[in-house]
């Protein structure tokens, strides 16, 4: 059976093997008082709740200035922007903070067509959020 | 088909169940007839979140009678013509549920392509979108 990725036609699923099932995967490191966590992948309606848990984990255990790197998203839709927003508004309830690096204009737009740009801090790099928010 | 024969201009047509591991599927099909319509990888991209919103709503977003009957499914027709044409369709009552935290979805339809109809009608919604190609 032919196996589609990004619209392309690229192999069989056997050739793809586990490449093919992976949609969305989140890499957390603590740095500078701050909790990074890289996201690569799909985040959509079936993967979002993965990054609604971690984020809930987080905020659970006391991290609530949190850096979202999307830097490594393919896809993101309104599911995945409403776990971002519901993560924003768990930390703001902890005086916490959340921001967003993302310079990838296909996920740019989308913050800009639901106004969300205005709401969250998005910066350019992992430093740019670091020195933004102070840390140190 | 064989090298250098013509290009079929007839649609595809697909139906899911819905779950949600499957809108993956179907915005990757949705890709690859765009990019039979179109050499335009913006357009690509557009259809692909497009389709993908409105198939997630469609799987998940939308409350009413879901039934075990095997034809409860959300089903996506394409066609190339003089522009792209897509439309997805499922049972309903056509009321849209998310949660309070959640952006809603047909806004952020709205803002993909300038060419969006959702209609309810007879027990079933139905999300008509087109572009130029």
């Amino acid at each position: 059976m032919l196996f589609v990725r990004s619209g392309t036609l690229c192999g069989t699923e056997e050739e793809l093997g586990e490449e093919a099932m992976v949609d969305l995967s989140l890499d957390t490191r603590h740095e500078n008082g701050h909790t990074i966590i890289e996201v690569s992948g799909e985040i959509d309606v079936y993967t979002a709740p993965k990054l609604r848990d971690r984020i809930s984990e987080l905020v659970a255990d006391g991290n609530y200035h949190l850096i979202i790197d999307l830097e490594r998203v393919d896809f993101l839709d309104s599911t995945g922007l409403g776990v971002l927003v519901g993560g924003l508004k768990k930390l703001r309830a902890h005086d916490g903070s959340m921001q967003l690096i993302c310079t990838q204009d296909r996920l740019l737009k989308i913050f800009r067509i639901t106004q969300l740009a205005k709401v969250f801090a998005i910066h350019e790099s992992q430093a740019d959020a670091l020195a933004a928010n102070g840390a140190n | 088909m064989p090298v250098g024969t013509p290009r079929t201009q007839a649609g595809i047509s697909i139906a899911i169940a819905r779950d949600p591991s499957l809108v993956r599927t179907v915005r990757l099909v949705a890709a690859a007839v765009a990019r039979r319509a179109s050499p335009s990888e913006d357009l690509v991209e557009e259809v692909r979140l497009a389709v993908g919103e409105a198939c997630a709503v469609m799987v998940s977003g939308l409350s009413g009678v879901v039934t075990e009957a095997p034809d409860d499914k959300v089903k996506l027709q394409m066609d190339i013509g003089e522009r792209l044409y897509v439309s997805l369709s499922c049972a309903s009552d056509g009321a849209v549920s998310y949660s309070t935290d959640a952006i809603d979805p047909w806004a952020l339809l709205r803002g993909l392509t300038d060419d969006l109809v959702v209609t309810n009608r007879d027990g079933q919604t139905a999300v008509a979108m087109s572009w130029a190609v």
